[in-house]
């Protein structure tokens, strides 16, 4: 059933399909010998004759007792193995240094990506600013905001690079769900989470909404596009340039 | 003393030969076997109408945007799209409606109301329940709640389409159906309620002379624990409920934040200040337990059908009873694990995956008890032993898949998709609905004073045993390859499209596990009034409930009774015969031996003369 899996390309998603087979192989191994002794039952103790009596036998306590040890041990190993990945993956004090910080924002049904510009900064967003043309709500005044910009259901990152993602949503509760980096994590209105990976290899992923928000649920996906760090970078500039664009063409909107 | 007391009330009116009217016996009835009785068929025409959902979701799944055969075309314009395929529209409110039927309206009604009203007063002697006029009101709810819900469809807009969980924002976005939804489960709730205390007092107060708490059959310890769990998670979802209809009503924000922009719905700007993970922990708080509400009668009447029909004792009783227990509370405080990735802290994604794991450990003590009972047993492969033996079975694959999802990291990645559906139905269906036919069919002679047909009920079990493993095992690795539940076309994603086979597999499968279900009613339509006349005891059981007539008049036992021992004392040395059941008290043993002595005596004499 492994195979299934969608190819893993994150750095902590390796540790995360490892600990995946673990599970996997402890359940089958308990299956198997449940339901080998269960069969075994099956045939061996039907009842033959009428009126014959079983083995009348209550129940043994040094039985009860290994039975109860023996999984507790087993399932608090794997409590406190999992814990050391889930640390890795969402405890902020064991997340590494960005490279890359990108702000996310669920709108039923899209995803908007916005990065900081040629200053790397973002704008000072509030919630009060956020409108369906302004979904992030960047505070018009603030001249860190000015060079932002903002795409639409596509998502570009480098490869190799640790990747930040802000992430939030302004209707209802989505879930940012990037199947290839074994990321989900979901956009709650009025609340910020970061999450964050690293891919090792470029190619087309997709992101897709895991929480259902509406009819058009179905609908909410996104394309992820890991890139070599000088397309990445000549990208970013397409979009830097595209933006200044925008700024000279409307000058009457800055009130500077 | 209190059953003395109450006695003397029902005993009344059975003494007298008092003749009720048509509509006293059988609808406003406080008699808790036709109380029992009207849960039952209730649940089970709510059973065919939630399977019905799931049938039009399944079709959709495999063969997105086509029309549904047959009845596609003749199903109203705001369900079905021109061509008379489900549209979106309709594909959220079903599945939204699928999973609250499921729940609400059928396992919990027929393993709390059936089987709690069925059986605790027989099988512990007493001749009804506490509160018999509560327990009809109890009832009463449920049929109008369950019809309020369904009402839904027939409202502009729709019905509840937020999915079965009703997170707001999306939930809070009010619409008449959502509305009826919050309404619906507010009077179940109520329903629960009534139905818990009811338990709860009969089980402490009314239990036959001589009956120990340690002396209850299992079932009744389970329901009885239920009941605990109900009265503590209950009003929790109904102060949650009462939050949420505020929020769409009353203009309060408990669950939305400031600046929420919803464009299904004119607003723009809410006043703020609330949460959306409030609801997670209020709604989990109640709906996790009742995950447990809806297992842990199951794993009682497992127990005793495992018991009768191994004709051993059941292994471990207290054991079992302090897991019954032990499940009970863990199960109370877990509810976080449905919320690892919903932006809770993810400390606390630490604390609740600890306290999940360990959830594991009383639920092992459980099986492994079960297995202990077959062990040198001399089973006999009825149909309630059918579905008991493969409740054991899927209820092992339902745990396991579990601690999938108990790790947090694992969780990460199959949270919210298939897997979780294929959980959720290996412990929901294989193991509550299997519990639920295993004892349907073993109480069916002392409920209806007649046999079953046991030929119909093995095709039936055996058809739906294959299929419901055809429908639901595959759902796993749906899962593990990433498809997200709820979605109303996976084919939209190219990493899903490998998939659309084995949705096509599963449909196929749904369809045959759905159409198999009628087997069941035609098997209990046909029998209940043509089948072969039941025995008292046709099973050689030991708890109370045979004792009584078969079906038991109005008050129960027609002899008193009085207990000596636990109910699961099969193949004792004590006993003559393989069963030895609670009331037999030590002089009729004493009898039983002398007789057999006799017998054997007169056995060797004709053996001498003949030679």
């Amino acid at each position: 059933m492994l195979d299934w899996l969608p190819e893993n390309v994150s750095i902590f998603g390796e540790g995360v399909d490892h600990l995946f087979s673990i599970i996997y192989y402890i359940s089958i191994a308990i299956f198997l010998i449940v339901n080998v002794i269960y069969i075994t039952f099956i045939i061996r103790y039907r009842r033959k004759r009428k009126g014959e009596k079983a083995h009348y036998y209550h129940g043994n306590n040094l039985l009860e007792f290994s039975w109860t040890a023996l999984p507790f041990v087993l399932f608090l190993f794997l409590a406190f193995y999992s814990d050391g990945i889930w640390e890795d993956i969402k405890y902020s004090s064991k997340t590494p240094n960005a490279d890359v910080v990108v702000e996310v924002m669920g709108q039923t049904y899209m995803w908007h990506f916005r990065y900081p510009g040629s200053d790397g900064l973002f704008g000072r967003r509030d919630q009060k600013f956020i409108s369906s043309t302004n979904p992030f709500g960047i505070d018009p005044d603030d001249p860190n905001g000015k060079d932002d910009y903002t795409t639409i259901n596509s998502m570009m990152i480098p490869v190799n690079k640790t990747v930040l993602v802000r992430l939030s949503s302004m209707d209802v509760i989505h879930s940012f769900f990037l199947p290839n980096m074994r990321v989900k994590q979901d956009a709650v209105p009025g609340q910020w989470v970061d999450v964050w990976f690293n891919s090792r290899k470029t190619g087309e992923y997709e992101i897709a909404c895991a929480e259902l928000c509406g009819s058009g649920h179905y609908l909410m996906r996104a394309t992820l596009d890991v890139t070599s760090q000088e397309e990445y970078d000549t990208w970013i500039d397409e979009q830097y340039t595209n933006v200044l664009a925008s700024l000279d063409t409307a000058p009457a909107e800055t009130n500077e | 003393m209190e059953a003395a007391i109450s006695s003397e009330q029902h005993g009344h009116a059975a003494s007298h030969g008092h003749h009720e009217s048509f509509i006293r016996h059988y609808i406003f009835s406080t008699d808790h076997k036709m109380i029992a009785k009207q849960f039952m068929v209730t649940a089970i025409i709510f059973l065919f109408i939630g399977g019905a959902f799931a049938l039009f979701i399944r079709w959709q799944l495999a063969y997105p945007g086509q029309p549904i055969p047959v009845i596609g075309q003749f199903l109203p314009s705001t369900w079905v799209n021109d061509a008379g395929a489900v549209t979106a529209e309709w594909y959220t409110q079903l599945l939204t409606m699928h999973g609250s039927i499921m729940i609400f309206a059928v396992v919990i009604p027929l393993l709390v109301g059936t089987f709690g009203n069925f059986a605790i007063p027989l099988m512990i002697g007493a001749d009804d329940m506490a509160f018999p006029f509560l327990n009809m009101v109890s009832f009463w709810l449920f049929p109008l709640a369950g019809m309020l819900m369904m009402a839904g469809f027939l409202v502009e807009g729709g019905s509840a389409a937020a999915g079965w969980t009703s997170y707001p924002p999306l939930s809070a976005v009010a619409s008449t159906g959502q509305t009826l939804w919050i309404v619906a489960l507010f009077f179940i709730g109520f329903s629960s309620i009534l139905g818990a205390v009811n338990y709860i007092t009969t089980v402490l107060n009314m239990r036959a002379p001589g009956m120990k708490l340690f002396d209850m059959p299992m079932t009744v310890w389970a329901v009885f624990i239920t009941a605990i769990i109900i009265i503590i998670g209950t009003p929790v979802l109904a102060s949650a409920l009462s939050m949420l209809f505020m929020d769409n009503f009353l203009n309060t924000s408990f669950f939305l934040p400031e600046n929420l922009i919803v464009p299904a719905r004119d607003m723009t700007r809410t006043a703020g200040g609330g949460q959306p993970l409030l609801w997670q922990h209020l709604f989990w708080f109640y709906s996790h337990p009742a995950v447990y509400i809806m297992i842990l009668p199951g794993m009682g009447v497992v127990s005793d059908v495992l018991s009768t029909f191994s004709r051993k004792p059941l292994y471990g009783y207290k054991a079992m009873v302090f897991a019954i227990v032990a499940i009970a509370f863990l199960g109370i405080i877990v509810w976080g694990h449905h919320m690892f990735q919903s932006g809770m802290n993810p400390l606390l994604g630490t604390t609740f995956m600890v306290s999940t794991m360990v959830i594991a450990v009383p639920s092992a003590i459980k099986t492994f008890n079960w297995l202990g009972t077959m062990w040198r047993g001399k089973m006999e492969f009825t149909a309630p032993m059918l579905n008991a033996v493969a409740f054991v079975s899927m209820f092992v694959i339902g745990g396991l898949s579990g601690i999938f999802m108990a790790s947090t990291p694992v969780d990460v990645f199959i949270h919210d998709t298939y897997f979780i559906v294929g959980h959720i139905h290996y412990v929901l269906f294989g193991g509550s609905l299997f519990a639920i036919f295993a004892g349907l069919h073993y109480w069916f002679p002392k409920m209806s004073g007649r046999m079953y047909n046991e030929r119909l009920a093995k095709w039936h079990f055996w058809i739906t045993f294959v299929s419901f493993n055809g429908t639901f095992f595959p759902m796993h690795i749906l899962g593990i390859g990433g498809m997200m539940r709820r979605i109303y076309d996976p084919t939209i994603y190219d990493f899903l499209k490998p998939f659309q086979p084995m949705n096509e597999f599963i449909t196929i499968n749904a369809m045959i596990l759905g159409f198999a279900q009628l087997l069941l009613v035609i098997n209990f339509g046909y029998s209940w009034f043509r089948g072969q006349k039941a025995k008292r005891n046709p099973w050689r059981a030991n708890t109370l409930e045979w004792q009584a007539p078969s079906p038991p008049p109005h008050g129960n036992f027609d002899r008193p009774l009085q207990v000596y021992r636990g109910p699961y004392e099969y193949s004792s040395p004590e006993a003559v015969q393989d069963y030895l059941p609670q009331t037999t008290s030590p002089e009729e043993l004493a009898e039983q031996h002398r007789h057999h002595q006799k017998r054997l005596e007169q056995q060797q004499e004709a053996t001498v003369t003949q030679d």
